[in-house]
């Protein structure tokens, strides 16, 4: 039976899309079957950022009013046969599918896959409830900055009401040279107020962005947030994996002796 | 001579009664028809909180505390106080008995556990201890204190109905606004720096909302 995880935040911006496809795509790294569901009806980019827009022929709202079945709808991914997208429609809005529709989607999809991941719309309308109606745990994702951090209190809240049984912070876009001025909030920080389980912090690194513009998810590449987020997936995975320590520096002597601390 | 039935007389208003009582008659007697009297209007009443008082003789201490306790066993309701003989009866009544029921709502809470995240809002009947943090953008409005076992970010109004001596605590004090009674308190707009978290509380004093730290001094202050 495969796991519905909805990746969501209540802020936009923050890295929902990227996280859904580079946590997808790790997943899909570790042999595990996975699709990914954009439900941004009318706003979607999760195919552009996984580098797939070329190849939607039909989408969510197609499979939804029984224009096609689920199988033609699928979008397999260019590197890794295991992974699979769902894109979501850009004419339509989203009042199109409701959460009932949406959540007998999700447990269509279960028997097939191991994952199913959901990205989340920002707000908390119908987009939200959609995303959220079939999904057993949830990513919050935020970045350490007040007004992130305010919304995706607001959304644990709406999750806790809506019976979610489990809920994992991902902090992103962590700066640490300016957690250590004091300018910025530490991850600690960002947990002291959630009060939530912590399954990976994400540092700001500009590799995200060219893999974003180019279509090819940055996870399992050698650099801090492909590491942080091949952390992720292998946390969801039940794996126990101590968290990166970005403080680290790439020293002469650390690549010497092949020293990881991550 | 006057009937046997109105040796007493059962009077009442909006916030309690009055007891006439024959000034002639013997005392054990009396006591009797207060029993009857009462026996047969327990229904009418049932657990009404009312106040009392007594009219047309005059009643020693121990004589109050008799007729008091037949009326206890013959009734539900409970006498919240006893009232001397007034010209301005009813205002004194519901004077004391709404000073009264505040008193007794203060002295009783109930308890809430969880944090309270952005967007929620709680309100409550009397005091309220949060076991928990009351997150930025959440809401809490008591008639009474508020006393919170966590931090306190988001807005807190103590006192919702007026009551002066409400108070707010919390182990970390760092609320968005606080308000008690009619005062309303917002944070500074610069944090603090090197604030200590340590628990405060806060009071209404000469028109002005004080937050300071949790010491004996101010808790002797504290009037429930």
């Amino acid at each position: 039976m495969g796991e519905v995880i909805v990746v969501t935040s209540g802020k936009g911006g923050v890295g929902k899309t990227t996280t859904t496809a580079n946590v997808g795509t790790g997943l899909a790294m570790l042999e595990k079957k996975v699709v990914l569901i954009d439900t941004d009806i009318g706003l979607r980019n999760l195919d552009v950022v996984m580098g797939l827009e070329n190849r939607i022929v039909y989408n969510l709202v197609d499979v939804i009013e029984g224009n096609c079945r689920i199988r033609n709808a699928l979008i397999k991914d260019k590197r890794y046969p295991n992974l699979y997208l769902l894109p979501s429609a850009q004419t339509r809005d989203k009042n199109s599918v409701t959460p009932e529709q949406m959540k007998k989607l999700a447990d269509e999809l279960r028997d097939e896959f191991d994952y199913i991941l959901m990205d989340c719309p920002a707000g908390i309308e119908q987009g939200f409830k959609n995303a959220i109606a079939g999904a057993d745990k949830a990513l919050v994702v935020t970045t350490p900055e007040v007004s992130a951090v305010r919304d995706a209190d607001r959304i644990i809240g709406l999750l806790e009401a809506n019976e979610m049984e489990e809920t994992y912070l991902v902090v992103n876009r962590l700066r640490m040279d300016m957690v250590k001025r004091g300018d910025m909030m530490s991850s600690d920080d960002v947990m002291e107020i959630l009060a939530v389980d912590l399954i990976g912090v994400v540092p700001d690194d500009e590799n995200i962005v060219i893999s974003t513009n180019q279509g090819e998810p940055l996870v399992g590449s050698d650099s801090q947030a492909g590491r942080a987020y091949m952390n992720i997936a292998r946390r969801l995975t039940g794996e126990e994996v101590p968290f990166l320590d970005l403080n680290e520096r790439s020293s002469f002597f650390g690549k010497l002796f092949g020293k990881r601390k991550y | 001579m006057k009937s046997v039935n109105n040796s007493v007389i059962i009077k009442g208003n909006k916030y309690g009664i009055i007891v006439v009582l024959n000034p002639d008659m013997a005392f054990d007697e009396l006591k009797e028809l207060i029993a009857e009297k009462f026996k047969e209007s327990s229904k009418f009443f049932e657990n009404a909180k009312m106040a009392i008082s007594f009219e047309g003789r005059y009643l020693s201490n121990e004589e109050q505390k008799d007729i008091l306790d037949i009326i206890g066993k013959n009734t539900d309701m409970q006498i919240v106080c006893v009232i001397d003989n007034d010209p301005k009866k009813e205002e004194l009544f519901q004077k004391t008995l709404e000073q009264k029921l505040m008193e007794l709502d203060n002295n009783t809470g109930q308890f809430y556990k969880g944090i309270l995240r952005s967007g929620a809002s709680l309100e409550f009947e009397n005091s309220v201890v949060i076991i928990g943090d009351v997150n930025n953008g959440a809401r809490v409005v008591s008639k009474g204190n508020i006393i919170v076992l966590g931090s306190l970010k988001g807005n807190a109004f103590a006192g919702a109905t007026g009551n002066t001596n409400a108070f707010v605590v919390a182990l970390d004090m760092s609320p968005t606004q606080i308000r008690i009674a009619d005062v309303i308190a917002r944070s500074p707009d610069k944090p603090v720096k090197d604030a200590v978290k340590e628990a405060k509380i806060a009071f209404l004093e000469d028109g002005n909302i004080y937050i300071e730290p949790l010491n004996k001094n101010v808790l002797n202050d504290i009037r429930l």
